[in-house]
């Protein structure tokens, strides 16, 4: 006798992913549809291609992508050894740095930014006369933004491995600090340091009220400038943006495949 | 001049004891274990020698150098975790050698190296596996090795079998020291298991409550237990409150029974003193000369080559371990019980 297997059908599991999915994916199906439709009567890239050809995207681009990468290495340079540090010797200090990790989340970032302009445009700290000086106070303002983020992504990496034993085994093998964190701690959390990476650079890309507010020429300014005049090209500035992101997710994906084969742990 | 040496250690944490007094000197090429409960400081102490944990007073010397102060990567010594410890992101090849690029040794010396320590632990052919790929005893092999590679002055292995199970458990310690023995290598062990201190041994250290009860050889700590401690730790062994007749003589009253005891340990209590004889030493049957009993038999437990009898003698039980050969005759629940042993086998404790 062939028994039939009975698939139980949930009508309202599957009713609330179909609503969900539409209302995420309904407003971004009529963006690209608008973005497509520069040229009357056909379907056309002529928004994109004025986009991409546009200077001023590009330098905007460039320079929101050297930002992010710059703010990618600090916070990578700050976090990763404290984070290890307090895994490893201070675990009682966690729940303070949770908090202080969260009060991006609290503090509008319009505050943060009218404190930075009070605070550093005036002597002693006059830092937002020259692009150079107020490129470095848009590198701290990021750092702080994606601070949650950075933080997050790699205490979840440096939990999932045994750091204590880790360490100790290379300190027992003969390894200093920086020996250990360069050979056993960092390529142990290729994929959280990946993710933070990632997250923090998409941040920096769309990000708009550091860059207006210190009047430099970031990406988030100029799709704003871009909005005001042009109907299409905003449209299609924001696919472009949506796709960035989506790329970065894919990235982070790719590398937590690549990785997990490598990476099961010793025990 | 000791290879090992710990003078007065002591560790307190927050104000609790974790060890007390601790007092030890280990010879070139010696096998040391270090034996006793959970949270007796047997891995404190092993944690100091390695230089994670800083004594509170006391010194550790090796080689006749003060290490007490020494950062753990300056000692040169192996460790082995229970937990292997393996870098999840290095082959088996590349952990082995770990301590001697850390050591800056040239790539030809390294794969020489490598080779042996394979070889070593018969694992030629998983130099470019990865420990995840790779069974717990097979990891555990491959984190000794690793210890080994870059020649380190001592071994210490923390508990590095407890994660496995049985049958692995006794083929893995028999590698141990078949590579201690063959490398000439001093090396302490700590372990909970008294099987594994017992077999692998040239002297063992038992410990209760951070203190040191006993140091001997596996001979001495199972045969002259020094403390009421030692002597249940160790082996099975029947405790029986009595009452001193003669102490000079070591004649004592066990509830209408005159006993003749051997010896008095080493840390005799006479407020409370007990009749200390193993199971395997009592025997069926009364003989002359023998310490000889009759009690009813409460119960039997088959343990495979041993059977264990439970037999009350006026209120007081007495367990008796008898292999289970051809020619035993086992008795049933309830029956009386002639039983006797030695005068040597037992002491007052």
């Amino acid at each position: 006798m062939v028994k039939v297997m009975k698939i139980k059908f949930n009508f309202w599991g599957v009713f609330w992913a179909v609503a969900g999915m539409l209302y995420f994916f309904v407003p971004l199906y009529g963006t690209l549809d608008f973005s497509l439709r520069m040229v009357k009567g056909t379907i056309s890239l002529k928004a994109y291609q004025l986009v991409l050809s546009d200077p001023a995207f590009l330098d905007s681009f460039r320079y929101s992508a050297i930002m992010g990468i710059i703010t990618v290495l600090i916070s990578l340079l700050i976090f990763l050894p404290t984070i290890y540090w307090v895994n490893l010797k201070l675990p009682q200090v966690r729940p303070v740095i949770e908090i202080i990790t969260i009060l991006p989340f609290i503090i509008p970032v319009i505050v943060y930014v009218f404190g930075m302009i009070r605070t550093f445009s005036q002597p002693p700290l006059q830092m937002t006369l020259y692009p150079f000086t107020t490129d470095i106070l848009m590198v701290v303002g990021y750092i702080v933004l994606s601070m949650p983020y950075m933080y997050r992504a790699i205490d979840v990496g440096m939990r999932s491995i045994d750091v204590r034993t880790l360490t100790e085994a290379a300190q027992s093998l003969g390894s200093n600090w920086i020996q250990i964190l360069l050979n056993v701690i960092i390529p142990n959390m290729r994929i959280a340091i990946l993710s933070g990476a990632l997250i923090t650079f998409a941040l920096v890309i769309g990000e708009l009220i550091l860059g207006d507010f210190l009047v430099r020429p970031a990406l988030g300014p100029y799709m704003v400038e871009v909005g005001r005049d042009t109907a299409y090209q905003p449209a299609a500035l924001a696919i472009l943006s949506y796709a960035l992101t989506w790329i970065c997710l894919g990235l982070i994906q790719l590398g937590g495949r690549g990785g997990t084969s490598q990476q099961i742990t010793g025990r | 001049m000791s290879f090992i040496e710990l003078s007065h250690i002591h560790k307190h944490f927050s104000g609790a004891v974790a060890v007390d007094d601790f007092n030890l000197n280990a010879e070139q090429g010696e096998f040391i274990s270090f034996l006793g409960p959970s949270g007796c400081g047997k891995t404190t102490t092993l944690r100091m020698i390695a230089g994670f944990e800083l004594p509170t007073r006391g010194k550790v010397t090796l080689a006749g150098q003060d290490m007490t102060f020494v950062p753990p990567n300056k000692r040169k010594v192996g460790m082995v975790f229970q937990s292997y410890a393996l870098f999840p992101n290095m082959t088996v090849a590349e952990n082995i050698g770990y301590g001697l690029k850390i050591a800056g040794k040239p790539k030809g010396e390294i794969k020489t190296r490598v080779d042996e320590m394979l070889a070593l632990i018969h694992m030629e052919n998983f130099l470019t596996r990865y420990p995840g790929q790779l069974s717990g005893g097979q990891q555990q092999r491959v984190a000794l090795a690793r210890a080994l590679a870059f020649r380190p002055q001592a071994l210490l292995l923390d508990e590095p079998l407890s994660a496995l199970d049985a049958k692995i458990r006794v083929e893995l310690r028999l590698e141990i020291r078949r590579i201690q023995q063959q490398l000439g290598i001093t090396t302490v062990y700590v372990t909970h298991d008294q099987e594994e201190a017992l077999s692998l041994s040239d002297r063992i250290v038992v410990m209760s409550q951070g203190r040191v009860e006993q140091i001997g050889t596996p001979y001495e700590i199972y045969k002259t237990p020094a403390t009421e401690f030692v002597a249940s730790f160790v082996g099975q062994l029947n405790l029986i409150p009595i009452k001193i007749l003669n102490l000079t003589e070591r004649q004592v009253q066990l509830n209408g029974y005159t006993i003749n005891a051997g010896r008095l340990a080493e840390k005799f209590s006479p407020e409370s003193p007990c009749l200390a004889v193993r199971p395997e030493e009592i025997n069926p049957g009364k003989v002359e000369g023998h310490n000889n009993l009759q009690g009813i038999v409460e119960s039997i437990h088959y343990l495979g080559s041993i059977v264990r009898l439970r037999v009350e003698v006026h209120g007081s039980h007495f367990l008796m371990d008898l292999f289970n050969d051809q020619k035993l005759a086992i008795p049933r629940v309830g029956d009386a019980y002639d039983f006797h042993f030695p005068v040597d086998a037992c002491w007052l404790i």
